[in-house]
């Protein structure tokens, strides 16, 4: 019974993967639209904002990979809230969002 | 004497509406001037649809758990998340046509004010912050493995939420560490999708910067009925050179204690195909005792389990989850199987003013 299951699923897991890594690319660790090229010979430093949105995010999920402007202070307000962060800390993360 | 108090009720209600309007109107005007962040109300939250095989016994949850944020001005956000779960099982069990319900419910609604650099009041029908699982990991979306703790019952009685008021927010913020807050107290509401019990509690938790480190406590009195203290010790761990997530959790109340220890490794940044690269490794141990015959949604014999799972991230927001975990216990030990896919979802509920 669950051999029958768990054979189909890997198949279309296995194959959805196969089709979803060809037509996305490579993954790449999430950054912001708005977030500068780093330079190639260089590693930036990271910003304070950048550092906090990190953080932050990653402490309970997957940050998204980009964030339409017109929602960024709605949703920083909501992060505000559920993860409790000062007033210095959501102006910082706005300033990253909205440069 | 009730034509009286529904004018009062009015009176109060348009008086409320006055004071959202004028503070959404002074924090727009301010905004403008601030940057260019917009502050459009906002449609969140995920979906995802699990397959689940418990004991042999199979089962089907599709869900989708809404989160919608209306921002008045920058100082008050009113949120509330509604979770819609199906749960269908086959008529007898192992066989017959698959029959279930669709379960409706109102998780939170509430109003939040950003009073003050470190303060701020939420009121309404809020998640009690207890541990780390309540708050913070239970979204389709975000938990790693879909079966809950086996401890979330400790400290979140009866319906998961408060309704009442919650002061929260940073107290300290230094460079190399920061220490964050939560002091609730709930009413006793039978009130349909508002139910809550009497309660009062809160939590603290220190997040050292550099160490990407937090360590935290929970305590709840539960005041209603028979009254009970509930305490819980977490650490959540993300080690910033690796893409490993640690979380572990001590519950503690007269029902019963336990612990549970999750990790969660990203192969992201391993030298192997691109494709493996989306894998994301799971594994979580798991052990409760119960105390005074258990009882109050937790075991009521000890039980331990591990869960074992592997999930694929095609994007940020959409992945493939499957997991596999034993339950051990002097009545039965059983397989856990599951697997699904979970997406989040995010969208202004307007489009930008043209400029």
């Amino acid at each position: 019974m669950k051999r029958r299951i768990i054979i189909p699923f890997l198949l279309i897991a296995s194959s959805l993967g196969a089709v979803g890594a060809a037509t996305l690319g490579p993954y790449s660790a999430p950054q912001h639209s708005t977030q500068p090229a780093p330079a190639a010979s260089r590693k930036p430093p990271i910003q304070a904002g950048e550092r906090i949105f990190q953080e932050n995010c990653a402490r309970c999920h997957t940050p998204p990979m980009s964030l339409p402007q017109r929602i960024t202070g709605t949703v920083v307000m909501h992060m505000r809230v559920r993860a409790r962060l000062s007033h210095k800390d959501q102006q910082l993360l706005l300033k990253y969002l909205t440069p | 004497m009730r034509r009286r108090i529904k004018i009062q009720e009015w009176r109060a209600l348009l008086l409320a509406a006055a004071l959202c309007v004028c503070a959404w109107d002074c924090a727009r005007a301010q905004n403008a001037e601030e940057n260019h962040a917009g502050y459009v109300p906002v449609l969140s939250g995920g979906l995802g649809y699990i397959h689940t095989v418990s004991g042999g016994v199979p089962a089907l949850e599709p869900q989708i758990n809404p989160v919608l944020l209306v921002p008045f001005g920058h100082q008050l956000l009113l949120e509330s998340r509604t979770d819609f779960t199906g749960f269908f099982e086959r008529r007898d069990l192992t066989s017959g046509p698959f029959t279930g319900k669709i379960y409706k419910t109102v998780e939170f609604a509430q109003l939040d004010w950003l009073a003050d650099t470190h303060v701020m009041a939420v009121a309404g029908k809020y998640l009690l912050p207890f541990g780390l699982y309540n708050e913070r990991l239970q979204p389709i979306w975000i938990r790693n493995l879909q079966d809950t703790p086996i401890t979330l019952p400790i400290g979140t009685r009866t319906s998961g939420s408060g309704m009442g008021v919650m002061l929260r927010g940073a107290a300290t913020q230094q460079t190399s560490y920061s220490i964050q807050y939560s002091a609730y107290f709930s009413a006793r509401s039978g009130i349909n999708q508002l139910d809550a019990a009497r309660t009062a509690g809160g939590d603290a938790s220190i997040y050292l910067n550099n160490a990407h480190l937090e360590i935290g406590t929970s305590y709840q009195r539960f005041l209603q009925d028979h009254r009970i203290n509930s305490s819980a010790v977490y650490l959540s761990w993300q080690p910033a050179a690796e893409m490993v997530d640690m979380k572990a959790e001590y519950d503690y109340s007269y029902n019963g204690s336990g612990y549970w220890l999750e990790t969660a490794y990203r192969l992201q940044k391993l030298p192997i195909p691109a494709f493996f690269q989306r894998l994301q490794a799971v594994g979580r141990i798991q052990y409760f005792a119960p105390l005074n015959g258990g009882g109050n949604g937790l075991p009521r014999i000890n039980t331990q389990r591990f869960d074992a799972g592997l999930n694929y991230y095609f994007r940020d927001d959409f992945r493939l989850i499957s997991s596999y975990g034993r339950s051990f216990s002097s009545q039965q030990n059983a397989n856990v199987w599951n697997v699904g896919f979970t997406y989040r979802f995010l969208f202004p509920l307007w489009p930008a003013r043209k400029r």
